[in-house]
């Protein structure tokens, strides 16, 4: 604490954070949690409904649909991101020359709009015109695996999950990297001499060494997969029919193109919930792991 | 919450004295297939991560023919720039260009200034609650941004602010605040007391203490706060898609969408060259600037 501070110093400082905080994100939350309890289309009167919108929502085979999707969404996603991520700073802990270069180019998709993914991705995975996906299945003999990815029911969620996986390899990556450069090579040295083979001290040395970081990076990694929204609702806005629907373009579509205000502000509530519980079991697990 | 670097955010400057002696312990054990192995891998996933982008730019400069006979994997037997002519044609790019720029660089400045005066109020000033105030913040790190989409759009409307710049600054500026003022105030925290002791002794108060001492040192956070935020400002879909409705005030990712249907069949050369020509400035920042954009999103995660 410095000495020579007043109370209105204090003040000074701390509102103007406070205030955008406060009116871009408290108020809100504080709002949809309000407006969760009410019947409202913009227009008419608000009409207080109690707890109808969450009987609805839990109700509801539609919104059990995006819940379930936007699972395998998640699981998409960290496979690639945690695993993917892991598995490529391992690799590059190894590598003697060129690590920046290679750091920087799989960082590039992360620095590209998702708009731009979504245009590109829509376009890699057509079918007429085949688009390169397909035409590389032609090329290596896999023909029958050819497909419209987008408007295929069984492919067209992993289809959408994985363009938000690929972005952010990169991103994980540099992080597990840079964490993975921390555990003192004495350590390891130690543990080979002991007789550790790579794998050995891989999961007994580097891993745990490692897990403040893989704690972090999973918190991250769920909770951006939780609010996931733009690739699936530009590249396939939740079709054909429901199987790409998320609960982010479930709610979306119920707010602003059936301007139900009530039953959206409950699912963004879930949401917040959700992600929150996420964060909860993650925290749970690592910590009691490290202990 | 665990630290695990302990040197100050300047950046580029800690860890290379790592790298270096690591690799021949991993190689010396497993000798050639392993290391053959790993270089592969990690040239085939160059391969995956950066040859869409390769194909897009590719495209952007191919005839149309080309484009749609050839396939994907060899390189263009023409070279055009009419795409790029037509894409300016559809869509009015500079324009977006201008849009996103304003609303980056408001809400970067809006996450400075908020994100300094915050840390320097609850990591050097102190007071009673301070905790739970870094606590609270620290919260909307993990909050989702849908939540605020429905509400701010009624108090937009509300206000006026309805299809505004601020009404896509607020939003990017509140969400990105949470991971900013934690990033600052660990940075304060490598701040000597010594320091700040010895000012208050000369006699300067929390105003001039901040302005000559706090704010000059920061300078290498603020870079990778700027950074670390504009690559998802800059990119931002969902707030410049709800609050946005003229076209005038449409940014990139917003813009972009226009060539999705509104040219019926979609003319994807020229939707290429136009994507090609959104993503650059960005993408020549980074690769510019990768060193100061790498530490900050790592620090960001490491230092959680």
């Amino acid at each position: 604490m410095l000495p020579s501070r007043s109370k209105l110093s204090v003040a000074v400082f701390l509102l103007p954070p406070l205030l955008l905080y406060g009116a871009a994100v408290l108020l809100p939350i504080a709002q949809s949690l309000f407006l969760s309890f009410f019947t409202w289309d913009g227009i008419s009167e608000l009409r207080f409904a109690g707890l109808s919108n969450y009987a609805f929502m839990f109700t509801e085979g539609d919104f059990w649909t995006a819940v379930t999707n936007q699972l395998g969404y998640l699981v998409v996603c960290l496979v690639l991101q945690l695993g993917g991520g892991l598995v490529v700073a391992s690799l590059l802990i190894s590598l003697t020359r060129g690590r920046e270069l290679v750091k920087v180019l799989y960082l590039l998709p992360a620095v590209i709009s998702t708009v731009a993914i979504a245009l590109l991705f829509q376009r890699i995975y057509s079918m007429d015109p085949a688009g390169p996906l397909n035409q590389f299945l032609g090329l290596v003999g896999l023909d029958g695996l050819e497909r419209p990815w987008l408007s295929d029911v069984h492919t067209v969620l992993t289809a959408v999950s994985a363009p938000e996986g690929w972005r952010f390899v990169g991103l994980y990556t540099v992080i597990i990297y840079a964490a993975l450069l921390t555990v003192p090579r004495e350590l390891e040295e130690a543990a080979r001499l002991d007789g550790a083979n790579q794998w050995q001290v891989f999961t007994r040395i580097r891993f745990p060494y490692i897990r403040p970081v893989w704690l972090t990076t999973s918190i991250m990694a769920v909770t951006y997969a939780m609010r996931g929204f733009d690739i699936p609702y530009l590249l396939t806005n939740g079709g054909p029919g429901q199987s790409s629907e998320l609960v982010t373009t479930y709610m979306y579509k119920t707010a602003f193109l059936s301007t139900d205000y009530g039953y959206a502000s409950a699912m963004s509530v879930f949401i917040v919930v959700e992600s929150l519980v996420a964060v909860g079991l993650i925290v749970l697990v690592l910590r009691r792991k490290a202990v | 919450m665990p630290t695990l670097m302990s040197t100050p955010p300047l950046p580029g400057l800690s860890r290379e004295r790592h790298t270096s002696p690591s690799a021949p312990n991993a190689v010396r054990r497993r000798p050639n297939v392993y290391r053959v192995l790993s270089r592969v891998l990690i040239a085939v996933l160059v391969v995956v991560q950066v040859y869409p982008l390769v194909w897009l730019f590719l495209s952007s400069v191919r005839t149309e023919q080309d484009f749609a006979s050839a396939n994907p994997f060899s390189l263009p037997t023409s070279f055009t720039l009419d795409h790029f002519a037509r894409a300016f044609d559809h869509a009015d790019l500079g324009r977006y260009i201008l849009n996103s720029l304003i609303v980056t660089l408001g809400a970067d400045a809006l996450i400075v200034v908020c994100g300094l005066m915050g840390a320097y109020a609850i990591q050097v000033l102190g007071f009673r609650f301070s905790n739970a105030v870094r606590a609270m913040f620290l919260l909307g790190i993990v909050v989702p941004v849908q939540i605020a989409l429905v509400p701010l759009f009624i108090d937009y409307a509300k206000v006026g602010l309805l299809d505004t710049y601020p009404s896509m600054m607020i939003p990017l500026a509140g969400f990105g605040l949470p991971m900013s003022l934690y990033l600052f105030s660990s940075f304060f925290g490598y701040i000597p007391r010594e320091t700040y002791e010895a000012a208050s002794l000369d006699g300067a108060g929390p105003y001039r203490i901040f302005a000559r001492i706090t704010l000059p040192l920061s300078v290498n956070t603020i870079v990778t706060v700027v950074m670390v935020n504009s690559i998802f400002i800059w990119n931002d879909f969902v707030f410049a898609n709800t609050f946005v409705l003229s076209e005038g005030l449409k940014t990139i990712p917003v813009g972009l969408q226009n060539y999705i249907g509104a040219m019926g069949k979609t003319d994807w050369t020229a939707t290429f060259a136009g994507v090609c020509v959104t993503v650059t400035p960005l993408l020549l920042v980074f690769l510019v600037l990768n060193k100061a954009m790498i530490y900050g999103l790592e620090s960001g995660a490491t230092k959680g």
